[in-house]
């Protein structure tokens, strides 16, 4: 692989009034909100800003010279943002990367206003940032992206962003949209993923699985198991997750396209770590990564290919990762007291399903609380929580807290997918739902906690108050 | 239950799901599990049927049919594929087999469907109604009043769907716009229904949080397979009455805008 090349100084950006205005309110947006303890002001300082120059984010970002990452997709931003910020760093290079979650146009823009000094430099580094699909070509439309990953397109919130097909094309249009010399990351063994830019001319980085067997198989919750070319169906020679696999179409010439970075081995080890071995141009590369699940191994090879994409060597690369636990609520594992908590954040079908099926393998979730409520993050619709295959978990079930705005819908699914009602019990507020999760879970056992992503910030900061963990967006690595 | 002489031998009841793969977006899936659990809870063996395109198996063999919703990519496979069910789909209709349909399951059993963008798709002319392509996409929770069986009540459930739908005179609504956009956003019409064929937009999924509308789709259906009166045994709905409930509540909050009521007129 070739040496990191010398990059070009970056320049500030011409300092206005209006721009120095709103550099200010937005920094004090910042602190105030993180003096009032509420939210870590992840995405109050964009917000301020914005207000006062809307075009602040590009006018920061005009005269940088260091590149610019995107993330995007439907799952596995943060955790593939973690990944490759770890990277970066044990290579020596800097990194600025935006809050967990934070990922709307006002939390990009709150971090280039909270990484600007008072004449509004950044300082030096890989721009990191992790963004939600539907906000990507805002995003595009007001900064130059160096690096696009695409790491996956599941069902996600459908009420918020119209169809699956509607997100690809967008995304599509994006990666159209690309500098010639900017790379394109994706995941190839999504068959939609795989054709994004595919009209493009630019550089271009395919990652995914060669296992040559499958880890799955396609269930209800897979959503595009049709080829994108014709509408066929795919035959899949391998299923890895989903409907992520090694496929080819049945009718046309669509197939997987040859991976740059693949997985060639992996195995789950327990709740806390998965080890990999990763096949790159340059070579193989054997890790493991202190986070449990087959889709840990699409996240860091996803990180490992945008190192590839950076021209950056990674002699570092087993250490740094080696450094990298769960990003809050991802499988996380925190200790309560004389019990265990595992927080698992889940938002679709598909991250419901991953994470229940790496619980199953530890006989678990026997005691659980799950909580769902309708916010703006998390949507109003929860119909995909019928496409969770809760009845391969409710066996293991003894006692379950639902909790959050729609306890409603989850104590009925989980009627229907077999539980006895009698082992189910609504407890409206998060914080006592948590300590009635823990008084039924027997001592030294485990409360497994499955929770959307504003109960699962909502709970952490209970905990938090507990003294068990730190705050959310203190924790990031 | 136990003093009905239909408690002697068993019944049971066969469910078509037709094209599961494809039309499988909004959690529908769930109006079967409410269906079959719904069947079990009073000893009433069910047996579902998965039909994928190409299949054209008799559906007057079957007591329901469930035609879910999908998106447009799919919906157009389906519609190129459903004149090998149409035929049967009918004969099914007119046989009062119980058909129940959701979202574009309405659209393409309807005559046609023409969507903004492409070419227009045929549907089983079972309903006779006609939807074309809007440009706003309705996506609320919702709620109509509808009567069904001699009885009235309250159905609840998610809308998504930006096909504006019109009635002909062969169909009648299946219910009134409580709150939400109904079929177009402006007649207060939701759904429609002829025979024993049930469509709606109403996602959410609906059965399970409707369990008075799961008991009268397989009341219809028990009743016309073994010609007699059916009284089903009470059930705990505790958990469904709830989720009814939470779904009315943010509905109501949601009246007046996007809907039927007051028709749409948000943004893109």
């Amino acid at each position: 692989m070739a040496a990191t090349p010398p990059r070009p100084a970056n320049r500030g950006p011409r300092l206005t009034p209006r721009l120095f205005a709103a550099l200010v309110s937005g920094k004090a947006a910042g602190w105030a909100s993180r003096l009032s303890g509420h939210g870590g002001g992840t995405s109050v300082p964009g917000k301020v800003a914005r207000r006062v120059e809307p075009g602040i984010l590009g006018e920061l970002l005009r005269r940088r010279r260091d590149p610019v990452v995107a993330i995007t997709g439907s799952n596995g931003k943060t955790t593939t943002a973690r990944l490759t910020a770890a990277l970066l760093r044990g290579e020596g290079m800097g990194v600025l990367t935006n809050a967990a979650g934070a990922n709307l146009i006002q939390g990009v823009t709150s971090l280039a206003v909270e990484s600007a000094d008072l004449r509004g430099r950044l300082p030096a580094g890989v721009l990191l940032i992790e963004v939600d699909e539907a906000t990507l070509p805002r995003v595009q439309g007001e900064i130059g992206l160096g690096v696009l990953l695409v790491t996956d397109l599941f069902r996600d919130q459908l009420d918020r962003y119209g169809e699956l097909y509607a997100v690809a094309n967008a995304i599509d249009g994006v990666a159209s949209g690309l500098a010639s010399e900017a790379m394109l990351i994706v995941n190839a063994d999504d068959p939609l993923v795989s054709t994004i830019g595919g009209e493009r001319e630019g550089r271009r980085l395919t990652f995914g699985f060669d296992l040559g067997h499958s880890t799955d198989r396609i269930t209800r919750a897979a959503d595009t198991i049709r080829c994108p070319v014709c509408r066929s169906d795919l035959r899949y020679r391998a299923i890895y997750l989903s409907h992520l696999g090694d496929y080819a179409c049945t009718n046309c010439d669509f197939h997987r396209p040859p991976l740059d970075v693949a997985v060639t081995e992996i195995e789950v080890v327990g709740l806390t770590e998965t080890r990999m071995t990763l096949r790159l141009p340059g070579g193989e590369l054997r890790l493991s990564v202190p986070q449990a699940g087959l889709h840990i191994g699409y996240n860091t090879a996803a990180a490992v290919a945008i190192l590839v994409g950076l021209e950056m060597a990674m002699p570092h690369a087993v250490a740094a990762l080696a450094g990298v636990g769960p990003a809050f609520g991802r499988l996380e594992t925190i200790e309560a007291g004389d019990r265990q908590v595992v927080l698992a954040f889940a938002k679709n079908p598909t991250s419901f399903n991953t994470t229940l099926r790496t619980l199953a393998g530890e006989g678990e979730p026997r005691n659980l609380l799950l909580a769902l409520s309708n916010t703006l993050v998390d949507g109003e619709d929860f119909a995909w929580l019928w496409d969770v295959d809760f009845e391969a978990s409710v066996p293991a079930m003894q006692r379950v807290i639902v909790s959050g705005t729609r306890a409603d819908e989850l104590a009925n699914r989980l009627k229907y997918a077999g539980l006895d009602p009698e082992r189910i019990e609504t407890v409206d507020s998060l914080p006592a739902a948590l300590d009635r999760g823990l008084e039924t879970a027997p001592r030294g056992a485990r409360l497994t906690v499955v929770a959307g992503y504003t109960p699962t910030i909502e709970i952490r900061e209970a905990m938090h108050q507990r003294g068990w963990v730190g705050r959310f967006w203190e924790t990031e690595a | 239950m136990t003093n009905s002489p239909a408690a002697e031998t068993p019944r049971s009841l066969r469910i078509a799901h037709l094209y599961p793969w494809l039309l499988n977006v909004a959690g529908d899936g769930g109006n079967l599990i409410a269906l079959e659990r719904r069947a079990a809870w009073r000893g009433i063996a069910t047996e579902a049927v998965a039909i994928g395109p190409d299949e054209s198996p008799d559906l007057t063999t079957f007591d329901i049919v469930l035609f879910h919703g999908g998106q447009d990519v799919e919906m157009g496979i389906v519609a190129a594929d459903l004149p090998t069910k149409a035929p049967s789909l009918r004969e099914a209709a007119d046989a009062g087999v119980v058909i129940f349909a959701v979202c574009a399951g309405l659209q393409l059993l309807g005559h046609w469907y023409r969507p903004a963008v492409g070419e227009p798709m045929e549907g089983a002319h079972v309903l006779d109604l006609e939807t074309v392509g809007g440009s706003q996409r309705f996506m609320q929770h919702a709620a109509a009043e509808v009567s069904l069986g001699g009885q009235t009540e309250t159905v609840v459930g998610f809308e998504n769907h930006s096909g504006l739908t019109e009635l002909g005179l062969g169909v009648r609504p299946f219910g009134q716009v409580i709150a939400g956009a109904g079929n177009n956003g402006t007649d207060g019409a939701e759904g429609a229904i002829r025979d024993n064929v049930i469509a709606t937009y109403l996602h959410g999924p609906v059965l399970p949080k409707n369990p008075w509308l799961a008991d009268m789709l397989l009341r219809i259906a028990l009743e016309r397979k073994y010609g007699e009166p059916v009284e089903l045994a009470l059930l705990d709905d505790a958990a469904e009455v709830r989720a009814h409930e939470v779904a009315l509540e943010k509905a109501l909050r949601n009246r007046g805008q996007r809907t039927a009521l007051n028709p749409a007129r948000f943004g893109g």
